[in-house]
């Protein structure tokens, strides 16, 4: 097993794992009912690539990838994959649980035309889901997310507890499903954080195979 | 005192009984009690001793301002008795006490009272030699509380909310503000720190149960809206810019961000004042009225009501509707103006002594109540005519002579405010966009009237919002009556007439203030202290403004109000402290040090290993292993905290020229090269190294602290400059390692692919590889002294990265070496670390790093400010010292200074103990003329004692870099 969660040495240890993109990844925890209330979830393991310049929306064009029309929206990708317009010229490509077109975006690094630059992403990625996710949001981030129009597909580039996140709210199943990136070395300050106010509004960790369903619509 | 029969809408539940202990006697209650108003229903009196005086106090206002009784619960301190639910349990003690409330030592104090004039504390402090007497005194029976500091802490939530219209208040004004901007299509949010909305709705009643159905009524329309949250026990803490307000629950603290506010936040009812104004039993009318119809609890057996408006005598019918006996309302206007309240007083036949006041209340004979009051008709000029005086007896007086607009808010968010006479009060005159108000805080008092000007703000706040097209008029309806007295104060010259009962200041001390010249409201607030007590003024402000208008024969318009300031009640430091987040970065290795034993330091945000713990070895004989391991052996350090940058696009190499002090445009690809970077002032700012890996793509280090701010300000100047590159910051994306030692090669040749012989990788070359079949960047660099690897690989595969290297290196006597001794290896060869041997105004001449400055190009930021830095002499120069080899005692440390001729000549900026050399090293700054070799310097230790060193040569350690050059054919093939 080469690659490493941010967050990996904060998960459950009796929690049921499961190699997903090289990285040993919490599938299932006794826990997860929790999801309803409140669940949080480590999805670093997906895969995922960063591209920025002034070249990058056209190059992602000419690859036949829908391009977001402006800056802070994201468009949804095969595979339940998804791209992300962190602002004028950057972007954020991430695998669904069966997708592979980031490490196909990284192999092409060699022949990036000009005003294309690849971006290392080694983010930690983790999903909130559950009827308490807006409570968590409020004691955490200064963003009105429940202002946002949902069907517009914001990207919110903020902070929470101080440290830099990229945002993307949403809904699965009629519950809130929110899905948060954050630089990895910041990854067990927030994961830990926010696992404790979570635990307060009787939520917590759970596995991927909860996220794996919901999203699948299983 | 006793309990009333069952009230229509009383807060208790009467099914929960509740007991708790005051003083070690246990007190009945019940669910909905506040601690004053179970205290009052067992018949408790003194709930609390004043301040300065320890005189007894019991109820006053019942409304979060009697801060005479104040309680301590344990670790809790400082509970307000009056708005406090009673807990079972609760073990209660009134602070401020010696003895109890009932036994207080300190009552002397009341008898000494003229020898504590106003502004006794800046009379006793005025000599010197007298100061500390006073401090001890006063320390000794001052204070609010006794803090117990092992009180856990507290990790209370802070969060953040929204909504279109905050409606500050939940009386008749304020409910139906909310219900018309909800109505309009708003998101709205009700506060109100009562536990239950209805203002005075509920219980200013007047003996008519329909003024507090129509306020269950609206409470219950706003509680079924589907676009109104009501947040009840929440106070509005104050008002930011940009209508932020921090809304206080006992539980969190919200900071609300509201697109309008509208202040229905009412009035505090204000005493009147006259001699033992404060005994217990003396009360606000709406004291009173919350009693009975919140807690269901008679105030008094015998009232008098002293009164200037309608509302007292709608309190005189309450209280006889509860059984208490109105022995009379006394009215001081002269010609009150006849309203149904008063009618009905005159119907039930109570005793209206019309156009007089209460001279003075008597106590009883155990001083703890009120045994009788002395009533004085007034003359014309309002004065009290003490030869016609008469005596009532009586339990308690309810006091209603007046208002004070709840206007802390509206001050804060830049409201002016002018002086209406008609009203006699403050009333808002100039509201700033998306503020309004509404009801008593406007001047309104009228119940009718107090329902449009809420429907009035409601729907101003809807049009701000572009919900309502129309803009309501926000003119006020001229009120039938004067609802405050414009003097309710009554000189008496044995005083103890209260203005302000948080600081026990009587009338005659104001007098005294304005004679000694304290004549502005401001100086006679500081001169007074009035208002400056728990209750900031809620209850004294308004009346001390009245004295000193009076005083000076000017209108309250002219004399104006103090500031008002965040928070408008105390707020639990556990609530600002919150839960404390404190960003920390953790180095993708961050598990591998922990279970090596790392000691941890902080570097920034990050937690670096200082060193790793050797178990029976000092901290100094673990640095000093892990220094060895290095010099003799291989070591293996994390360094993915510095700045990581990766610069790509034709400009990249006449960018970095433009950015850093070097020459970089002719760098060959593969190889690597020290940066220095100085700001536009020719300070050094950052240093790191820049690798080239294509003619077109750098990789580049900065500091740790550096790193996000030189990627903000590099990602501006290629914005500015219109370079065509770009910059992506890899800072958290990548670990790095250094591994350094002259086993390195041999340690790592085995595991990877690019060849690591001295003719194929140079010293500051650069190749990318794989280690262990991870991707990875090598460099050549020798920042310690050795022949050494800097090795960089994406975060998620640093642990395996590690893992690899360690098991590689077991045969070699591999070890991690962590901060301290990266900083000893490094002083050995003498390079500077940025930040700790430079500071805000080191160039790189002081440094002599005047090396890496190239002046012959055409530019770089700070190269014109070097120039002519270049041609001064410099102040100070950075230069190597070492103490004698068997030097013995404590060395100097860094930030002591070097003393030459008993001035300050220089400061050591690192020191530590060489084990290679033998003795102690250092840096320091120097004046220019002590740094030829060989000369001799004196440090100045902190506890005073001198130690001689002699300034050095640095490198201390290989200064022909022999290390970095060669390695042994034994090291290279072990």
């Amino acid at each position: 097993m080469m690659r490493a969660s941010p967050v990996q040495d904060c998960l459950s240890s009796s929690a049921t794992r499961r190699d997903i993109n090289g990285m040993s990844t919490v599938w299932s925890t006794p826990e997860d009912l929790q999801g309803d209330t409140l669940g949080l979830c480590d999805r670093s393991c997906l895969t995922r690539w960063g591209v920025k310049g002034a070249g990058a929306a056209a190059w992602l064009t000419a690859l036949g990838l829908p391009v977001p029309q402006h800056p802070n929206q994201w468009c949804a990708l095969p595979e339940d994959g998804l791209i992300a317009r962190l602002g004028t010229t950057e972007f954020l490509i991430e695998d669904g649980w069966e997708g592979a077109i980031a490490p196909q975006l990284a192999q092409q690094m060699a022949n990036l035309p000009s005003k294309v630059y690849p971006v290392l992403r080694q983010d930690l990625a983790i999903a909130l889901t559950g009827c308490a996710v807006p409570d968590l949001l409020r004691q955490t981030c200064s963003v009105n997310f429940q202002a946002l129009d949902l069907t517009e597909q914001p990207v919110i580039l903020t902070s929470m507890i101080g440290v830099s996140v990229v945002v993307i709210p949403g809904d699965r199943a009629g519950r809130p499903f929110y899905r948060i990136w954050c630089d990895g070395t910041f990854g067990v300050y927030l994961w830990q954080t926010l696992v404790t106010i979570a635990q307060d509004l009787g939520g917590g960790p759970i596995g991927a195979a909860y996220l794996y369903d919901l999203e699948l619509g299983r | 005192m006793k309990r009333l029969p069952p009230i229509s809408g009383e807060w208790i539940d009467r099914h929960q009984p509740v007991s708790f202990t005051f003083e070690g006697e246990t007190i009945p209650g019940y669910q909905g009690d506040t601690v004053s108003s179970a205290l009052w229903a067992a018949g408790r009196r003194v709930l609390g001793r004043s301040f300065k005086y320890h005189r007894p106090r019991g109820i006053l206002s019942l409304a979060n301002h009697d801060v005479n009784t104040l309680m301590q619960d344990g670790p809790k301190l400082n509970l307000r008795a009056d708005v406090v639910p009673v807990e079972p349990g609760m073990d209660l003690m009134a602070i401020h006490t010696f003895g109890g409330v009932q036994g207080d030592r300190a009552t002397v104090l009341d008898r000494l009272s003229r020898f504590l004039p106003v502004g006794f504390y800046y009379k006793a402090f005025l000599g010197k030699n007298q100061f500390p007497f006073w401090e001890r005194v006063i320390r000794s029976i001052t204070g609010l509380g006794a803090v117990d500091t092992t009180t856990p802490r507290l990790r209370t939530p802070k969060r953040y909310d929204f909504c279109d219209v905050l409606v500050i208040g939940s009386g008749v004004s304020g409910l139906t503000a909310a219900i018309a901007a909800a109505e309009a299509g708003a998101d709205v949010v009700v506060v109100d720190e009562n536990a239950r909305a209805g203002g005075s709705g509920h219980y200013q009643r007047g003996d008519d149960g329909e003024r507090s159905r129509q306020t269950a009524a609206l409470v219950a329309q706003v509680q079924q809206h589907p676009r109104i949250r009501l947040y009840t026990d929440t106070t509005a803490a104050g008002y930011y810019a940009d209508h932020w307000v921090p809304l206080v629950h006992r539980d969190y603290i919200a900071k609300m961000r509201a697109r309008a506010v509208i202040v229905a936040a009412g009035a505090y009812e204000q005493p009147a004042v006259f001699r033992n104004n404060d005994l217990p039993g003396v009360m606000l009318a709406s004291a009173a009225q919350r009693l009975i119809y919140r807690y269901a609890v008679q105030p008094m057996e015998r009232a008098v009501v002293l009164t200037a408006n309608s509302d007292g005598y709608r309190a005189a019918l309450d209280l006889a509707a509860q059984g208490v006996t109105v022995v009379a309302v006394v009215e001081m206007r002269s010609q009150p103006v006849v309203t149904d309240p008063v009618r009905a007083v005159r119907d039930r036949g109570i005793q209206i002594l019309s156009q007089s006041c209460l001279y003075e209340a008597r106590p009883n004979p155990g001083g703890d109540g009120v045994a009788s009051v002395v009533v004085c008709p007034l003359d014309a000029d309002d004065q009290p005519q003490t030869g016609f005086t008469q005596t009532l007896a009586c339990d308690g007086v309810v006091m209603s002579v007046g208002w004070a607009p709840t206007a802390n808010l509206l001050y804060q968010a830049g409201v002016t405010m002018r002086f209406d006479e008609t009203v006699q009060q403050f009333v808002p005159d100039r509201l700033p966009a998306g503020i309004l108000a509404c009801g008593r805080v406007n001047g309104v008092y009228d119940w009718e009237e107090k329902q449009r000007d809420g429907q009035r703000a409601g729907l101003a706040a809807a049009h701000r919002l572009g919900l309502v097209d129309t803009a309501p008029s926000l003119e006020r309806a001229i009120a039938p009556e004067c609802p405050s007295h414009p003097y309710p104060m009554m000189a008496h010259p044995k005083g103890k007439n209260f203005v302000d009962f948080d600081e026990d200041l009587h009338y005659e001390d104001f007098i005294h203030a304005v004679q000694e010249g304290f004549d502005n409201i401001e100086l006679l607030k500081r001169y007074t202290t009035v208002g400056m007590g728990p209750s900031q003024g809620k209850h004294s402000n308004m009346n001390a403004l009245r004295i000193l208008a009076h005083l000076r024969q000017l209108p309250p318009d002219a004399i104006g109000t103090t500031t008002a300031r965040p928070m408008f009640h105390p707020v639990p430091m556990a609530h600002l402290a919150g839960r404390g987040f404190m960003p920390e970065r953790r180095s993708p290795l961050h598990n591998r040090h922990a279970q090596q034993g790392a000691v941890w330091m902080p570097a920034g945000q990050w937690q670096r290993p200082a060193y790793y713990h050797q178990p029976g070895l000092t901290r100094q004989a673990c640095i000093q292993q892990e220094v060895m391991a290095v010099r003799t052996r291989v070591g293996l350090i994390d360094v993915g905290t510095l700045g990581k940058l990766e610069l790509r696009g034709p400009d990249a190499m006449a960018f970095l020229e433009r950015i850093y002090t070097g020459k970089f445009s002719k760098m060959k690809v593969g190889s690597s090269r020290y940066a220095l970077m100085v700001d536009e002032s020719g300070v050094v700012i950052d240093d790191g190294v820049v690798a080239r890996l294509a003619a077109d793509h750098v990789y580049f280090t900065t500091t740790t602290s550096g790193s996000a701010r030189i990627y903000r300000e590099l990602s501006r100047l290629i914005t500015m400059w219109q370079m065509d590159c770009g910059i992506v910051n890899l800072t958290g994306a990548r670990a790095a390692v250094n591994l350094a030692g002259p086993r390195s090669l041999s340690l790592l040749q085995p595991l990877t692919n690019v060849d690591l012989s001295p003719e194929a990788f140079p010293y500051l070359a650069v190749r990318q590889g794989a280690i262990a079949g991870i991707p990875a960047l090598l460099m050549r660099v020798g920042f310690v002294g050795e022949w050494g690897y800097e090795l960089h690989v994406p975060a998620d595969q640093g642990q395996a990265l590690w893992d690899a290297l360690i098991t590689a290196g077991k045969h070699l006597g591999i070890r991690p070496f962590g901060v301290e001794a990266q900083r000893l290896l490094r002083l050995e060869k003498g390079h500077v670390i940025v930040g700790q041997d430079t500071d805000g105004l080191t160039t790189p001449y002081d440094a002599n790093l005047g090396w890496a400055v190239k002046m012959d190009k055409p530019f770089f930021v700070g190269q014109r400010s070097l120039q002519i830095l270049k041609q001064r002499s410099p102040k100070q120069l950075l230069a190597g010292f070492t103490l004698p080899e068997r030097f013995q005692g404590n060395p100097p440390q860094e930030c002591h200074l070097v003393i030459h001729k008993g001035d300050i000549a220089g400061r050591v900026t690192s020191i530590g103990y060489s084990s290679s050399l033998k003795r102690y090293v250092g840096l320091a700054y120097l004046q220019p003329e002590l740094t030829a070799i060989g000369t001799e310097i004196t440090i100045r230790l902190t506890d005073g004692s001198m130690v001689t060193a002699t300034v050095a040569p640095t490198p201390f350690y290989d200064p022909d870099n022999h290390r970095q050059a060669t390695v042994s054919r034994e090291e290279a093939f072990v």
